[in-house]
């Protein structure tokens, strides 16, 4: 194992029954990175992260954290993470103030000037019981907890969840401040647009397998394009099909929406062997789409 | 199917608990009419009418009335009633606070269809359960063999199920005004158990006689239906009295606002919030609560040991005290009497005692089921809600996100069961100390240190087990029935152990034997049962450890 990695998995596997909720992850996360960790509902997010934090125990294989194995040492490393969970759920008869002063007594002392500037910045109110607080609110408080100790490593799961657009803005903001420091964020989410905006690498997960690790900047420079053309006639899909770099296409009446990745030239000659081409309309794809283009049926065809 | 609709589907969501409840009282009976078959009864009939008024027995007295009072009118009819309560507390309030009810009712049904179809389902259950109970008890007597002629056991089934009925409304009712269901459970259960015992008490003292009528447990009871038939008066009072409660429900629940996920507010969150005494709160009770593990679970459970605490010293210790002083002389020389010709033990279902002494009266009022129940509510809810009801609320995964060993937390938790168990134990002693003082009894205050300390062992123990139970599976309601369960099986298996010959050799077997088996109100304290029931609670906390360790965290959701 090399020493570099903050946040390093081995044959990562866990099985609840038969349900195969996790099969043999390696994943490798360096000092300072945001890692977007991509995935549908089910996938097997929550599953790694729960592992990471020695809630579950694998089935085979490790984990590890700052060097150390997630269930050897797992006391140890929760001193150096800060953690919002996925679906987070608090005392509810606690307030704001209350809760973050509950864990910040059993992680030991907290600068407190550094918890009024968190809560400043994500407008969080912690004077009211957590149960009276809308779940966007809610998440504040977990997140402030998450962020209060200034931990090594955050492992953050779903963390913008129910935050209007204006404070997921901030809280990326935050994220980007501490990577600075030399933070190591493992997010985990299924909004591309945010991972996207934060993460130096993704790692898309389906099924229980890790599809693809890509940098964004990587994935980005694949050029992919997303093409739109009105015929003269009625659209037939064979016609395009032959194209190289053509994918995810969709077809209705005169029109042909698709991916592509190809030499436009090739495409506009096929279309005009057929068709007389009254527009044509382009943009650059968002990861969403290159994720959508290229690993849509990875698994399933495994 | 079973979810088509919203009575079908609270039908689907309760019938499994009332299907355990059912069996565990068929196999409770099954042992006590074998037991009894054993036993010489003829010398029932000689004792004086006050002293079989007492624990409802027939002149021509029997295996079959034995054990039919003791299961079904005293056990059987605690457990349904309760069954009953739990569920209409919950039917409404239970989806508020789960956060439920909004999305259920957002859909094109009136609140009063919910409420109906949720209420249906109630009394459908409750119904079931008690004609299922009717059934066990005449098929059992035909299978041991034990005749039943000119017992009434349908009437007492009928006045069973409207006692059920009328708790469950009476739970219904409050929580459908306050959206509380803890308040409702509380308050219901409070009112159930104080009846209960009114109703066994009062009629021994002459002029109290006419109050029993002021507490609902007498028009089960109080005609004695098993032996007399179905009494319509009584059960024109109670259907009174469940209709008007369900007028009540129905009204609460449409008038008032609903609530989201409820939070309550207690007396310390008003306290904080007025400017005046903010400051003084906040640093007592403010900040002392979420200074560490054992604290917070405290802070959490203090409604239960508040209530339980209050209940054990007045109703329990104080005021039988005095109680058992205005008992006529008369009275309570028949009895003694009465014990002369009898075996000690014969009251040993009621955890034994009697009328001699005030020993043998506290014993059976007080030490014989109340003070460990009195234990064991406190100690379980807080052993199965610690580390279960953490994972249910999925509030687990932030505790342990923090450089804790979970040991810590098994431990943290347990040392608050333990402080809680003991503190409900000190203030029962206090009370029976002032009660047996005001009553100039006499009794010996060692000795009822002695038996105040046993007894809060022997609740230990339950509430460990609730503890490894829930740190095992991470499921509340299997550690709550689980202990509960155990609770009651072992306390009626002491009992019989104390009847039969047969099972006399088994007693060690029951942690109960180590409470009361060397009577401590009596013969003061026995250090090695202390031992003993100690033992088994560290070796229970252990084994909760060690489950807590190796297990998966639960993710419900």
């Amino acid at each position: 194992m090399s020493n570099q990695a903050t946040i390093q998995t081995k044959d990562l596997t866990k099985h609840y029954g038969k349900v195969r909720a996790l099969e043999d992850l390696d994943l490798e996360i360096q000092v300072g990175e945001v890692f977007g960790y991509l995935g549908p509902n089910g996938a097997g997010k929550t599953t790694t992260i729960r592992t990471m934090l020695d809630e579950i125990r694998p089935t085979k294989g490790r984990a590890s954290i700052l060097g150390m194995d997630t269930h050897d040492k797992s006391v140890e490393i929760r001193k150096h993470i800060g953690y919002v969970p996925g679906d987070l759920a608090m005392y509810p008869s606690l307030t704001g103030m209350d809760t973050l002063t509950y864990f910040a007594n059993l992680r030991g002392g907290v600068d407190w000037s550094y918890v009024d500037e968190l809560a400043d910045r994500l407008d969080a109110e912690l004077e009211k019981k957590v149960g009276d607080l809308s779940s966007g609110n809610r998440q504040k408080v977990g997140l402030i907890q998450a962020f209060m100790n200034k931990p090594e490593v955050l492992i953050l799961d779903e963390p913008s969840l129910g935050l209007d657009p204006l404070i997921q803005r901030e809280l990326q903001k935050m994220m980007r401040e501490v990577t600075d420091r030399g933070c190591t964020i493992f997010l985990s989410s299924h909004s591309l647009s945010e991972v996207q905006r934060v993460a130096d690498r993704v790692g898309i997960i389906r099924h229980g397998h890790l599809v693809a690790v890509e940098s964004v900047v990587e994935l980005r420079s694949k050029a992919i394009r997303r093409v739109e053309l009105e015929l003269d006639g009625q659209a037939k899909s064979s016609v395009f099909e032959a194209v190289p770099g053509v994918r995810d296409m969709a077809v209705e009446n005169h029109h042909v929406v698709l991916s592509f990745d190809g030499e436009m030239g090739e495409l506009i000659k096929a279309a005009a062997e057929h068709y007389s081409i009254i527009d044509i309309h382009t943009q650059e794809a968002d990861l969403e789409e290159i994720f959508l283009t290229y690993y849509r049926d990875e698994v399933v065809t495994k | 199917m079973m979810l088509a609709n919203v009575f079908t589907k609270t039908i689907k969501e309760h019938w499994l608990g009332w299907l355990i409840a059912f069996f565990s009282l068929v196999v409770l009976l099954l042992m006590a009419m074998g037991v009894y078959r054993e036993m010489d009864v003829s010398l029932y009939s000689e004792l004086p009418d006050v002293y079989r008024s007492m624990i409802g027995i027939s002149e021509s007295a029997d295996v079959a009335s034995l054990s039919i009072n003791a299961l079904v009118g005293t056990y059987g009819a605690l457990t349904i009633a309760a069954m009953t309560l739990a569920m209409g507390a919950g039917l409404i309030a239970g989806e508020e606070r789960r956060g439920t009810l909004g999305l259920l009712l957002s859909s094109p049904k009136s609140r009063t269809y919910v409420l109906v179809s949720k209420t249906a389902a109630m009394v459908l259950l409750t119904i079931l359960c008690v004609i299922a109970i009717w059934g066990a008890v005449v098929a059992s007597a035909a299978v041991l063999d034990i005749s039943i002629e000119g017992m009434d056991v349908g009437a007492l089934s009928f006045h069973m199920l409207l006692n059920s009925l009328f708790y469950g409304f009476l739970a219904l009712a409050i929580s459908t005004w306050t959206g509380n269901r803890g308040a409702a459970l509380g308050v219901s259960i409070g009112v159930m158990v104080m009846s209960f015992v009114a109703v066994g008490v009062l009629p021994l003292i002459e002029k109290a006689e006419d109050y029993a009528k002021a507490f609902p447990w007498h028009y089960f009871t109080g005609s004695k239906p098993l032996l007399n038939g179905v009494n319509w008066g009584d059960i024109g009072i109670l259907s009174a009295g469940c209709a008007i409660l369900a007028a009540i429900a129905l009204i609460g629940v449409n008038r008032r606002d609903l609530k989201t996920q409820s939070v309550g507010i207690t007396m310390i969150d008003r306290l904080r919030s007025n400017p005046l005494t903010e400051k003084l709160i906040g640093r007592l009770a403010g900040s002392a609560r979420i200074s560490s593990i054992w604290a917070k679970t405290a802070s959490e459970y203090q409604v239960h040991f508040v209530i339980t605490a209050a209940y054990m010293f007045t109703v329990q210790g104080l005021m039988m005290g005095p109680l058992y002083a205005a008992i006529p002389e008369r009275t309570r020389t028949a009895a003694d009497a009465a014990f002369k010709v009898m075996p000690e033990a014969m009251l040993a279902l009621f955890g034994g005692g009697g009328l001699a002494t005030p020993e043998a009266f506290y014993q059976i009022e007080t030490f014989g089921m109340m003070m460990p129940i009195g234990i064991m509510v406190v100690a379980i809810a807080i052993g199965a809600g610690a580390l279960a009801g953490e994972e249910e609320k999925r509030t687990i995964g932030l505790l342990l996100a923090n450089p804790i060993k979970r040991s810590r937390v098994v431990r943290a938790k347990a040392l608050t069961m333990v402080l809680f168990a003991f503190a409900v134990g000190i203030v029962t002693f206090a009370g029976v100390a002032l009660g047996a003082t005001l009553g100039d009894l006499g009794m010996s205050i060692g000795n009822i240190a002695s038996a105040c300390l046993l007894g809060t062992l022997v609740g230990l123990v339950f509430g460990s087990l609730s503890l490894a139970l829930s740190a095992g599976t991470g499921r509340r309601k299997i550690a709550i029935w689980g202990a509960v369960g155990a609770g009651l099986a072992f306390h009626v298996f002491n009992s019989l152990t104390e009847i039969s010959d047969v099972l006399t050799d088994w007693a060690w077997l029951t942690p109960f034997h180590y409470y009361i088996g060397n009577d401590p109100l009596n013969n003061g304290m026995d250090w090695v049962n202390a031992a003993i029931l100690a033992a088994m609670s560290i070796i229970l906390i252990t084994l909760s450890v060690a489950l807590f360790q190796r297990r998966d965290i639960r993710q419900t959701g």
